[in-house]
């Protein structure tokens, strides 16, 4: 077996990530602390209204609807007129290019995500692209490795945290950087550690070269949604509640990795509105993610087990609204 | 040369874990149900993305096609939610409607932009709860595949849609959250009609322009 392509710095031993990750839950209590001085929400106290409350999970609504504001008006006053001159300036091909080599740039912290994970599978299709990018594909201008069947994915700390059991938290807008909550703004800080373009930034003395390809992802990734947010913005009633809405629901399907699990639980169409779920809850993709990653046969079949609702790892869209129904019957309930 | 040697075993090792993934992933639990999504997405497609065909007929379609193969009761019924059971008759009447319309005008101009992709059903799924979950993918000529998934569920022995989910995305999901907010903003369900009877005659004045 080859040698783990983890890069092992001190920073990246178990010990020191799960220091980090709670150096990262500290912060973001004391956001989140700052939050609650600021711009908490009061909860409702008519019933149906609190359920409404509980089901957005945004305590913060307030605080985070004014950074929505102000993340919108950077948006029309800078990056969307930058990303509109992008996209009309640069040809699809050359657009397709930086996006490549951007994705490839990424790949370490793909591979490291890939690994926590436990999917070996994943992790390999990251390190056969990389070499293969990197070389044919002229230092990842051109997708070479797509063609030959090595799809990209993405992976980030927020979906390893998400894969073993860490909540999502309540809603947060982050200025400039836009819809997350507590456990994907940690992802973000630790994906920087993962990130090689950091240490060239810190010790090879090229200052932002990391923050500036992540400026130049923001203004591609903006000119490729040009006509798809417009849109939805146009077709919401309420655009801020649309995207909170949008956001989870992707960050799901991204923990999920796409798939559909193959017991798979819809909405319920028929059943009384308080027996509903919101948002669809996933069930865990796998539980035993240490045993997965120590043996090397392991193959990406979902272990669906049915843990305890406090106890095992489970991938859940918002989950504190889940509750028995506390009025009358169901049965009483359908008009 | 150990360098080298790494190299190719990874090259080996990535290829052959594409090759070990079977091309298909999602069975076909129920193949009517899929059956039923390809010609429905063919005929959707004859039907609406015509550019010959004015906005006012493609509306017309759009219309008759959410009637016939949608579970439009059932979806209004879930998007109001919790609020379904606090409407009286005339608000829930009032609301299916009005919904309706506002689907007609959100969605009804977008089938103007199709440009020739090709809508191909991948599989489906069985759900708990009664519902199949037909997969399908959406071919773009310049980017990335959208992978849309869709909901149906029996309906007088033939099927109806009562959800559509792009990217893990559901409509029905994101448009009750939507009008949660909107009922919560608003002070209940009239401020939702209210709203939706605002953002419909908008759609009617862009439409007539």
């Amino acid at each position: 077996m080859l040698h783990s392509p983890v890069p092992r710095r001190d920073g990246l031993q178990p010990e020191g990530w799960v220091a980090r990750i709670h150096r990262g839950a500290v912060m973001a209590a004391a956001v989140l602390g700052l939050g609650l001085l600021a711009g908490c929400a009061t909860p409702p106290d008519d019933p149906d209204a609190l359920a409404a409350f509980e089901e957005a999970n945004d305590p913060l609504e307030p605080l985070n609807r004014y950074f929505f504001e102000l993340n919108y008006a950077a948006d029309e006053l800078l990056l969307k007129p930058l990303a509109g001159w992008y996209y009309v300036a640069l040809p699809n091909f050359a657009q397709d290019g930086v996006r490549n080599a951007l994705r490839n740039l990424r790949s370490p912290i793909v591979l490291a995500n890939d690994l926590f994970q436990g999917e070996t599978e994943r992790a390999g299709i990251t390190v056969g692209r990389f070499l293969v990018n990197s070389t044919l594909g002229l230092a990842g201008l051109f997708d070479v490795a797509s063609e030959m069947g090595l799809e990209y994915h993405a992976e980030d700390f927020g979906q390893t945290l998400a894969v073993h059991g860490v909540g999502e938290g309540p809603y947060l807008v982050l200025p400039l950087l836009g819809p997350s909550n507590p456990r994907d703004a940690t992802g973000l800080v630790v994906d920087m550690l993962f990130d090689p373009l950091t240490y060239v930034g810190i010790f090879g003395g090229i200052d932002n070269i990391g923050l500036g390809a992540g400026v130049v992802e923001g203004i591609d990734t903006r000119a490729r949604n040009l006509k798809t947010l417009d849109e939805i913005r146009k077709g919401s009633l309420d655009y801020y509640a649309t995207l909170r809405s949008l956001y989870r629901q992707r960050r799901v399907d991204e923990i999920n990795n796409g798939e559909t699990p193959p017991e798979g639980v819809g909405p319920d169409f028929d059943a009384a509105p308080e027996d509903e779920t919101s948002e669809r809850p996933a069930p865990p993709r796998k539980s035993a993610v240490v045993a997965a990653v120590a043996s090397p046969t392991y193959v990406t079949v979902p272990v669906i087990d049915a843990p305890a609702p406090t106890a095992g790892p489970r991938i859940v869209a918002p989950t504190s609204f889940i509750k028995e129904p506390t009025g009358p019957t169901p049965a009483a309930l359908e008009p | 040369m150990t360098a080298l040697r790494a190299f190719l075993a990874v090259l080996l090792i990535a290829a052959a874990s594409v090759v070990v993934r079977p091309a298909v992933a999602a069975g076909d639990a129920d193949p009517a149900a899929s059956a039923f999504m390809q010609k429905l997405g063919n005929d959707a497609i004859d039907d609406l993305t015509d550019p010959a065909v004015p906005m006012p007929e493609r509306q017309v379609r759009f219309r008759r096609l959410l009637d016939e193969h949608f579970d439009m009761p059932a979806i209004a019924k879930f998007v109001l939610g919790r609020y379904w059971r606090t409407a009286d008759e005339t608000q829930r009447a009032e609301f299916q409607k009005l919904f309706q319309d506002f689907l007609v005008g959100s969605y009804s101009a977008r089938f103007s932009e199709y440009r020739g992709e090709a809508f191909k059903v991948s599989g489906s799924n069985a759900e708990t709860g009664g519902t199949v979950l037909v997969h399908s993918k959406i071919d773009m000529p310049t980017s990335e595949d959208i992978r849309v998934d869709w909901r149906l569920r029996g309906r007088g022995g033939d099927y109806a849609i009562v959800d559509i989910i792009v990217e893990g995305v559901s409509m029905a999901v994101t448009q009750r959250s939507e009008f949660a907010a909107v009922i919560q903003s608003r002070g209940g369900v009239d401020g939702l009609l209210e709203a939706l009877r605002t953002k419909n005659a908008q759609s009617a004045n862009n439409s007539a322009e």
